[in-house]
């Protein structure tokens, strides 16, 4: 489904990304942990197409289309999701008009047509009662005076209305709290199915109690490292990172 | 309820009703502004002696006055010597079919989503008026007469209704008010009147009717709008359709009345010429708007759609004489390419216990420049007044500009003010957003714009606001690059 | 242009020009001359203010200028070392510079010495590098006509100049004494610069001996903040009964530079105008104006301020908060211009007033006049009384109304005594204002 090929990417002349290989298939959760400033929040910006990087080498494959060819909105429409790391407040924009604009324009790309009023709210309140999502956080302004946690479910929320093919889930377990956390993890594991593919982007081996990784990979000065199971995540809990990066560098010497 | 079809058959009958099309073809005054052309205005119109009289001390008011220079652009050379101040209603030239309508023009309309046959009375192409046209429009007019209301035009206000055009013309805004209005004190050709009697809620917007009327009152209009004692009325100027004129000055004077218990809601959609990218033509929307709310607990709000005309000038205000009145001002104005707007409101709190809200939301792209101006002042009588000021800015691009000019004036120690302003620009973070959730540049601007100025479009009523919703969004097509 | 009322004094002043020009002669360098004669062409234009000059639709300033038949006063009588030490400022440890209507008294002043630190006359130093390059060079000046009538007749004043990397280890306390025997019209000049990683902190007062013989002073300072130096400014204002002031001060501020303005106008003197302007000719500065009017009587003050944001990345903010008691009236004026080249501006601005005197007044014009798109600016106002809830929760502690007052005022101008860093002049701006309320 997802093809990434020796992906070169840098912000502001600085080098972030320096190689990433990745397959993803159909279905597949990967988990994608590294220390800070490896570049893991970029790779998920790059995917999702935010402007100031640039990709200075390498192909991204997407379903057959080269992704790098299209616009933020239309990696959304082709059905790549990006649940934020901070997602933005936009005051004055009800986050029930947002997300009926949203899903409409990702309609309207694959040929179907508008939602009917009633159909979109009955939708909504499926997937609010999925995700454990409060009702009355849909008619206020998009995350405006949202807690961090609301915020997230917010992201979890949307994903569940959009149903994308490929979701990136930005380190969405920051900044919360044990049963924030669970409610979050929940609402993943009832979206995950056999059409659909995770990429959960975490600084913390926590996250991955609740959402089992079908791989995992580590991410260190903008490339893959070391690539396993939920076993290396474990293992990365115990042993931190230091001794991965001791064995990359022992083989660069090599 | 009326509808939009109805609508058409009441500006096809119009004319005829009031007759403007029996001296068409004869009445031009020559270009001049003197005596000799107000007294044959008011000869034209069969005007009583003291209304000519009023023409004549606005006229001489005019001479002594000089154009203002406070404003944030420059004025433009205005040779008001070189305008035709009499000319019978112009007709406007008739086509065959809308094939014949510029389609840059049709484009809009189609829009705008407005209905084929208002868009064909618009633009002027004859509508097959076969639908039961004089009986809608009669049920119209009946309608309200039946419970007292008057409404029509202020020629005919001033043949029918002398006494109250005589009480209550230029006793808000007065001929000596500012130059534009003197000029139009002189020289008005005519407009709308509205009188609400006690008691009465007025059961419909009288705001279809004026659709029509904006058409042929010509540069100079004037409004009178009187509410007496615990009535409502509900009056909406304006047209979301791009309006096209040859005039290239508006100097319209409102007045609004407001007695005892009574409100007066006036909504405005302006959407008049801008002129072409290089800001070359266009109309100059120098208006003069005022409200006084004469009783106690009366209430007179003003909510305006300002996206048109090259320059728009215009500051509705409210004086709140009553005790315990009223005031309000919802304004939304937007200006791209050269378009330069002006605008802002007066509140003067007399009475005590008056309020008064002022929400302003400023839009800026392409080269435009967008001025608040305002002011709020509480006078030593207006115990516990209060008012509230929220005046925001809204930059897209980076040659346009954004200014605030409020003036604060507080003489009464139980007073409370607060104004609040702010400027900013849509963010990038913003729009990525809603790009990665397949929303495009454009569609994620006007959301954003929306929900900038949805606290002003929900003074609207209902229609309008979804109209004035989808203008704003097609005022901005191609302003975020 | 001017009116009628105030003919004889204006005549006074623009008649002969020639000859008022002639009394000016020092500092007397052809370049101080020329600038001299332009500023003077300037006045003649524009006039004294009048209510129908819009910077100054709020302050009368001609019934003040009618009031008496002003002579222009550019010399100092002898005056007491007493006089001066009225305006000290109890605990502070400072040098001192005691100005008698301008001129420098060495003999009652404490100098900062040492490399890199010039002070002296104006007169003395119309030479130095530093008063050639920024002499009336601030642009502000040239829209306002009694900062031009000053620069045309200035005699003295105040020369600072710190050398690069400079940092004075003391406040610099200048005590502005105004004397004279006649009524007075008064024009002090000063310039002050700190050259690049300089810093300084200068604190003025101004006194005025009991006389019955008016002064009006119309001071103008300019200050340069030079790359990465760092200038706190306080202006404590608490003038008599016989004083009148127009103040203007014209900063520029360079790359990285801070610059920390504070005027504290207290009860006393009838007319006081704030002239506060500041250029950023240089990206991430930081400037701070903070105001505080505490006035009485039929007090007016009038703090007119002009943030100029020229360069991109530039933070401003500023602060005035007013309490005004009796039948006093505050007027202040903000603007904010943001130039289309001043990307990334943050320019912040709030007047918080408290009406409690019942016929006291308040104008205010906030403004913003923006030109770039990526900036965040944004200004408040609010008039209005303590909440009568927070006065009802003290009084059912026990606490008398009159004192929950000045509590409740001491609270309200916390935001600005609190930010001042020198804790002697924070201390004696508590004790005053503590005690202007329990009066």
């Amino acid at each position: 489904m997802l093809t990434i090929k020796n992906l070169h990417a840098e912000v502001e002349g600085k080098k972030i990304l320096k190689g990433i290989n990745l397959e993803i298939n159909k279905g597949e959760m990967h988990a994608i942990m590294g220390p800070n400033g490896s570049g893991k929040s970029s790779l998920a910006s790059v995917l999702a197409g935010r402007d100031n990087y640039t990709v200075t080498e390498g192909e991204v494959w997407f379903n057959g289309k080269n992704l790098l060819d299209l616009s933020p909105e239309d990696r959304a429409r082709e059905g790549v999701f990006l649940a934020f790391q901070y997602p933005v407040e936009i005051p004055g924009v009800s986050n029930l008009n947002f997300l009926k604009t949203a899903l409409n324009e990702i309609r309207a790309y694959k040929g179907l047509p508008a939602l009917e009023a009633r159909e979109f709210l009955k939708l909504t309140k499926e997937k609010q009662q999925l995700v454990d999502f409060h009702s009355n956080l849909m008619n206020r302004s998009l995350n405006e005076g949202f807690s961090g946690g609301e915020k997230k479910r917010n992201e979890i929320f949307q994903l569940a209305m959009l149903d994308p093919q490929l979701a990136i889930l930005d380190e969405t377990d920051s900044g919360l709290d044990i049963d924030a956390l669970r409610i979050v993890s929940s609402g993943v594991n009832k979206l995950r199915d056999a059409e659909k593919s995770f990429v959960v982007i975490t600084h913390y081996q926590r996250l991955l109690e609740y959402i089992i990784p079908d791989f995992v990979h580590v991410l260190y000065n903008g490339r893959i490292i070391k690539t396993g199971t939920k076993e290396l995540a474990l293992e990365l809990e115990e042993r931190g990172y230091d001794w991965l990066k001791e064995e990359l560098h022992l083989k660069e010497s090599v | 309820m009326i509808n939009s079809n109805e609508i058409i058959d009441d500006i096809a009958n119009k004319e005829y009703e009031f007759g403007f099309t029996t001296d068409i073809e004869m009445d031009i005054a020559p270009p001049g502004l003197n005596e000799d052309i107000i007294r044959f205005i008011s000869a034209k119109k069969n005007e009583p002696e003291w209304l000519l009289e009023w023409r004549l001390k606005g006229f001489a008011a005019f001479k002594k006055m000089e154009f203002p220079k406070w404003q944030h652009f420059e004025m433009p050379a205005l040779d008001l010597q070189a305008v035709s101040y009499y000319a019978a209603p112009r007709k406007k030239k008739q086509l065959n079919s809308l094939d014949e309508v510029d389609p840059e023009l049709l484009a809009t309309f189609e829009k705008l989503g407005i209905p084929l046959n208002e868009q064909k009375a618009l633009t002027g192409v004859a509508v097959d008026a076969v639908f039961d046209s004089v009986s809608v429009a009669t049920t119209f007019k009946g309608k309200l007469k039946e419970m007292g209301v008057i409404f029509c035009s202020f020629g005919e206000a001033v043949q029918e209704h002398p006494e109250l055009v005589k009480k209550y013309l230029g006793s808000v805004v007065p001929h000596t008010d500012n130059v534009f209005a003197a000029l139009n004190s002189a020289v008005f050709s005519d407009g709308s009147f509205v009188y609400i009697p006690k008691g009465v809620r007025c059961p419909m917007e009288l705001s279809t009717y004026f659709r029509i009327n904006a058409q042929n009152t010509g540069q100079f209009e004037r409004t009178l709008i009187i509410a007496d004692d615990n009535s409502y009325v509900s009056y909406l100027e304006g047209c979301t359709a791009p309006m096209r004129d040859e005039n290239q000055l508006h100097a319209a004077v409102v007045e609004l009345v407001a007695l005892e218990h009574a409100e007066i809601k006036y909504s405005t959609v302006q959407n008049w010429y801008p002129g072409d990218k290089d800001g070359k033509g266009g109309i100059y929307n120098f208006v003069t708007k005022r409200g006084i709310c004469k009783g106690a607990a009366s209430k007179i709000s003003w909510t305006q759609v300002e996206t048109g005309s090259a320059i728009t000038w215009k500051y509705p205000s409210v004086i709140l004489q009553g005790d315990h009145s009223e005031g309000e001002f919802y304004s939304v104005a937007v200006v791209r390419n050269k378009q330069i707007a002006d605008t802002g409101t007066k509140i003067h709190h007399i009475g005590k216990g008056t309020k008064s809200r002022i929400i302003s939301k400023g839009i800026s792209a392409g080269h435009g420049d967008n001025s608040y101006r305002g002011l709020v002042s509480v006078g030593p009588r207006a115990d516990n007044a209060r008012n509230f000021t929220q005046c925001d800015s809204l930059l897209i691009g980076n040659q346009c500009g954004s200014h605030t000019f409020p003036y604060i004036e507080s003489r009464n120690k139980s007073a409370m003010i607060e104004h609040e302003a702010t400027t900013s620009k849509i963010g990038e973070d913003q729009i990525f957003y809603l790009n990665q959730r397949g929303i495009d540049s454009e569609k994620a601007v006007a959301l954003i714009v929306n929900g900038y100025v949805k606290e002003v479009l929900n003074q609207l009523p209902m229609e309008f606001a979804v109209e004035a919703q989808k203008l704003l969004s097609i005022t901005l097509e191609g302003s975020v690059g | 242009m001017t009116s009628d009322m105030i003919l004889p004094f204006y005549q006074a002043l623009t008649a002969d020009v020639t000859a008022l020009a002639a009394q000016a002669t020092v500092p007397s360098t052809d370049a101080v001359q020329s600038i001299r004669r332009k500023a003077l062409e300037r006045f003649t234009a524009m006039g004294l203010p009048t209510l129908k000059t819009e910077a100054w639709r709020y302050s009368n300033i001609q019934r003040y200028l009618k009031e008496f038949p002003y002579e222009l006063l550019n010399d100092a009588a002898p005056v007491a070392p007493t006089v001066a030490q009225q305006a000290a400022i109890p605990e502070l440890d400072c040098y001192r510079v005691v100005l008698v209507n301008g001129r420098l008294q060495a003999d009652q002043s404490t100098l900062p010495e040492g490399k890199g630190i010039t002070i002296g006359a104006m007169s003395a130093y119309a030479d130095a590098p530093g008063f050639v390059t920024y002499f009336n060079q601030q642009h502000h000046l040239e829209t306002e006509s009694l900062a031009q009538l000053n620069t045309a007749l200035f005699a003295d004043g105040l020369y600072i100049e710190l050398a690069a990397n400079t940092v004075l280890d003391k406040p610099v306390h200048v005590i502005h004494v105004y004397s004279c025997t006649a009524h007075s019209f008064i024009q002090p000049r000063h310039l002050w610069v700190l050259n690049r990683n300089a810093a300084a902190t200068i604190i003025e007062s101004s006194v005025h001996p009991e006389t019955t013989a008016v002064a009006f002073a119309n001071s103008v300072v300019e200050t340069i903040v030079q790359e990465n130096a760092e200038l706190w400014h306080y202006c404590v204002q608490q003038g008599e009964d016989s004083f009148r002031e127009v103040s203007t001060t014209a900063a520029q501020q360079f790359k990285d530079s801070r610059y920390h303005h504070f005027s504290v106008t207290l009860p006393g003197t009838p007319f006081t105008r704030n002239n506060t302007s500041v250029a950023l000719n240089g990206s991430h500065t930081e400037t701070n104006l903070n105001g505080l009017y505490i006035t009485n009587k039929h007090q007016h003050v009038d703090n007119h301020t002009f943030m100029d944001h020229i360069m991109p990345d530039c933070n401003s903010n500023e602060l005035y908060k007013g309490v005004l008691l009796d039948d006093s009236n505050g007027v202040f004026t903000g603007k904010i211009l943001v130039h289309q080249e001043a990307q990334k501006t943050n320019a912040f601005q709030q007047n918080n007033n408290l009406l409690l005197g019942s016929k006291a007044d308040i104008n205010s014009q906030p403004q913003l006049e923006i030109y770039a798109d990526d900036v965040k600016c944004s200004h408040g106002f609010t008039a209005g009384q303590f909440s009568e809830e927070s006065m009802f929760y003290l009084r059912s502690r026990g606490i008398g109304e009159e004192a929950a007052k000045a509590l409740m005022v001491n609270a309200f101008s916390h935001d600005i005594t609190d930010a001042i860093h020198v804790p002697a002049l924070q201390h004696f701006l508590q004790e005053q204002i503590a005690e202007i309320m329990n009066n």
